[in-house]
């Protein structure tokens, strides 16, 4: 009985998590879409700043990351394809999937790392700091003047740096091809651009931009629903990271699934 | 919507507020006319804190009504509401300035926000409230640079950014050693008298409070306990104010049976 | 709100009229720094017999109107201030900082 009591409670606190994931994204683009047209101006600055903690800081360890990625992907196809003879397949596969799968999993996974909890960290501190209620206090709205520029921020940077990774993964995977496989570089390059359909790209963005979506909406939520004490920063941090990525992997098999059934 | 008392900058009739089943505040009256200072006094846990909230539309009230500027904002939609909150300003018991921008940053910012001034306008208003508050010349300085006591008085600057017409402090000594502590009673006079600012102060503190205070309010466990001037209530011969001017502990639990229970768990606590 | 300028002798007046508030004040500034930066007026006189309430902002504006007729080398006037306007300033320690006179006739015949 206890089992299912648990199971039960745990589904209704899913369900409510959700719930207020999706009303604090709806305030975000609230204030992103509508608000703008009501006399509340768009944080156009703060908005680049975050962008450039989001997107711009990122790009080193994800390059590394996505390099190595591309370079593993290589690998491990090439140890079936041998098999066949059909060596000249690695290109194609380490292709498509990084920009379907790996590109945008790899990106959220880095930027969950980096700024969703930074997100929590940050708003988690103003809360328990009053910040948040100061801002209130002085008719600033928290979600308009914290949420907003980071989803903003999130939802044009994820795609840029996914295909910053797509383009990483490649490279990672052409060492292998020109060491390993006979590929002379602009051969490896051509064999890349053959195999990738313009829908592998597009699906794979549109991945990104939900996936930046949801991090923010964990990030941030996982911040404000901060009790108080500085030790609950540190749980809000850590439960947006696990938040996140599990979110992110549900969210990615829903698309996965469903560019699977359209594209048929 | 008219105010029934235009002579009062802050008027309070019949407030309740509820947590979930647990009611805080059980049908809070008092006036304060225009730039009086109101000291609220009680304990931790008197809901004086939750009073506070209240006031400046951080917490919303279950039932009455708060009139501030001649609007009831416990009737106010959120939009309604900012507008009355440009016309207050709170100072926060840590400060709460945002730690992400310098100090004189926090005190532009309502203005850079609120108002369509120039900027070198807005400088200009930033380094007189900073000289207001004795700050002046520390406008670069990060937040964690300044000591508790600055930290308030940069708190007070931030909220007298837009010159409200009242101005709420929350615990404004708590925290600070007793010399620093006098610095901030002398400024809230000082803002006082020159200002002539409607003043609501929360605090425990009753040296200070007895320093600032026109009139004085008592609450306890959620119910005004006495409500008069600086000298009804040193004069007062009410058993709950005398318990707490002269500082007396709560009395234990009354009925050893109680005890009894409550230490076996018996019977549940009385709600407070 | 209301603003008049007028010129009497070398000395251009702005006569104010009304509150001085963040909303406003950005009128009061532009028309003062107008007079001093662009008409490059010697003496300008800011009349606040009209005034009941100055706010910082408005203080401010005026700082702002000292600031620019120093490097202007123009005289920047006031008066007629309200008790209220004169204790804003005295406690923004501003009042011996600007040139303040009783009276328009003072201001005018000020050496």
């Amino acid at each position: 009985m206890a089992f299912f009591d648990s199971i039960g409670r745990n589904t209704v606190g899913g369900f409510a998590y959700v719930g207020g994931l999706a009303r604090l994204s709806g305030r975000a683009a609230y204030f992103t879409l509508i608000g703008p047209f009501r006399g509340k101006a768009l944080r156009w600055s703060r908005a680049f700043h975050q962008a450039m903690a989001v997107g711009v800081e990122a790009l080193p360890i994800l390059s590394t990351i996505t390099f190595f990625v591309g370079l593993i992907l290589a690998l491990q196809g090439a140890y079936e394809l041998r098999k066949f003879g059909a060596l000249q397949y690695v290109a194609g596969g380490v292709a498509v999937s990084m920009t379907r799968e790996l590109g945008p999993l790899m990106t959220a996974i880095v930027v969950i790392g980096r700024s969703g909890s930074a997100f929590a960290a940050e708003i988690g501190t103003m809360k328990v700091t009053e910040e948040i209620d100061a801002l209130t206090t002085m008719a600033l709205n928290p979600v308009q003047f914290l949420v907003t520029p980071k989803f903003l921020a999130m939802i044009l940077m994820l795609p840029c740096l996914t295909t910053w990774a797509d383009f990483m993964g490649v490279m990672g995977g052409a060492v292998f091809g020109v060491t390993g496989a006979s590929f002379t570089f602009g051969g490896y390059v051509q064999a890349t651009l053959d195999a990738l359909l313009k829908r592998d790209i597009i699906t794979g963005l549109i991945k990104a931009v939900m996936f930046g979506a949801v991090i923010t909406a964990v990030g941030c939520y996982e911040g404000f629903e901060t009790g108080g004490g500085a030790e609950e920063v540190g749980r809000s941090t850590t439960s947006a990271v696990v938040m996140s990525i599990f979110l992110v992997i549900i969210v990615d098999l829903i698309f996965t699934s469903l560019f699977y059934l359209l594209g048929r | 919507m008219s105010d029934p008392n235009s002579d009062k900058t802050l008027s309070v009739h019949d407030l309740r507020v509820r947590y979930g089943e647990r009611e805080i505040l059980h049908g809070i009256s008092f006036d304060v006319p225009r730039g009086e200072t109101l000291v609220i006094l009680g304990g931790s846990g008197s809901g004086k804190s939750t009073l506070l909230r209240t006031l400046v539309g951080l917490q919303p009230a279950t039932s009455g009504e708060v009139w501030i500027r001649g609007q009831d904002i416990a009737k106010m939609s959120e939009d309604e509401l900012d507008e009355t909150r440009k016309k207050i300003g709170l100072s926060f018991q840590g400060g709460a300035l945002f730690g992400s921008m310098t100090v004189g940053e926090n005190v532009c910012l309502p203005l850079r926000e609120h108002t369509q001034l120039e900027e070198s306008t807005i400088q200009i208003i930033m380094r007189l409230k900073l000289e207001q508050v004795g700050l002046a010349g520390f406008e670069n300085y990060m937040p964690s640079q300044l000591s508790g006591g600055m930290k308030k008085r940069a708190a007070v600057a931030r909220a007298m950014a837009m010159d409200p017409e009242i101005l709420f402090f929350d615990e404004p000594s708590a925290g600070l050693d007793p010399i620093i502590a006098a610095g901030i009673d002398n400024l809230i006079l000082k803002l006082k008298k020159a200002f002539r600012m409607t003043i609501i102060v929360v605090t425990h503190e009753l040296a200070s409070a007895f320093l600032i205070a026109d009139s004085m309010l008592l609450i306890n466990k959620g119910d005004i306990v006495a409500h008069g001037t600086r000298e009804e209530m040193q004069n007062s011969t009410h058993p709950r104010v005398r318990q707490f001017l002269d500082r007396v502990p709560e009395p234990e639990v009354a009925e050893e049976m109680d005890y009894l229970q409550m230490l076996t768990g018996e019977a549940p606590p009385k709600a407070l | 709100m209301n603003i008049v300028t007028r010129q009497q002798g070398n000395s251009t007046l702005v006569d104010v009229q009304g509150d001085i508030d963040l909303y406003n004040s950005p009128e009061v500034r532009k028309i003062i720094l107008e007079e001093l930066k662009e008409k490059k007026v010697a003496r300008l006189i800011v009349n606040l017999t009209g005034v009941r309430y100055i706010d910082s902002s408005g203080v401010a504006s005026l700082v702002e109107g000292l600031k620019v007729s120093r490097t202007m080398s123009s005289r920047f006037m006031l008066y007629g201030l309200s008790p209220a306007a004169r204790e804003v300033l005295e406690l923004s320690r501003l009042i011996r900082v600007f040139e303040v006179y009783g009276t328009e006739q003072e201001a005018l015949q000020a050496k």
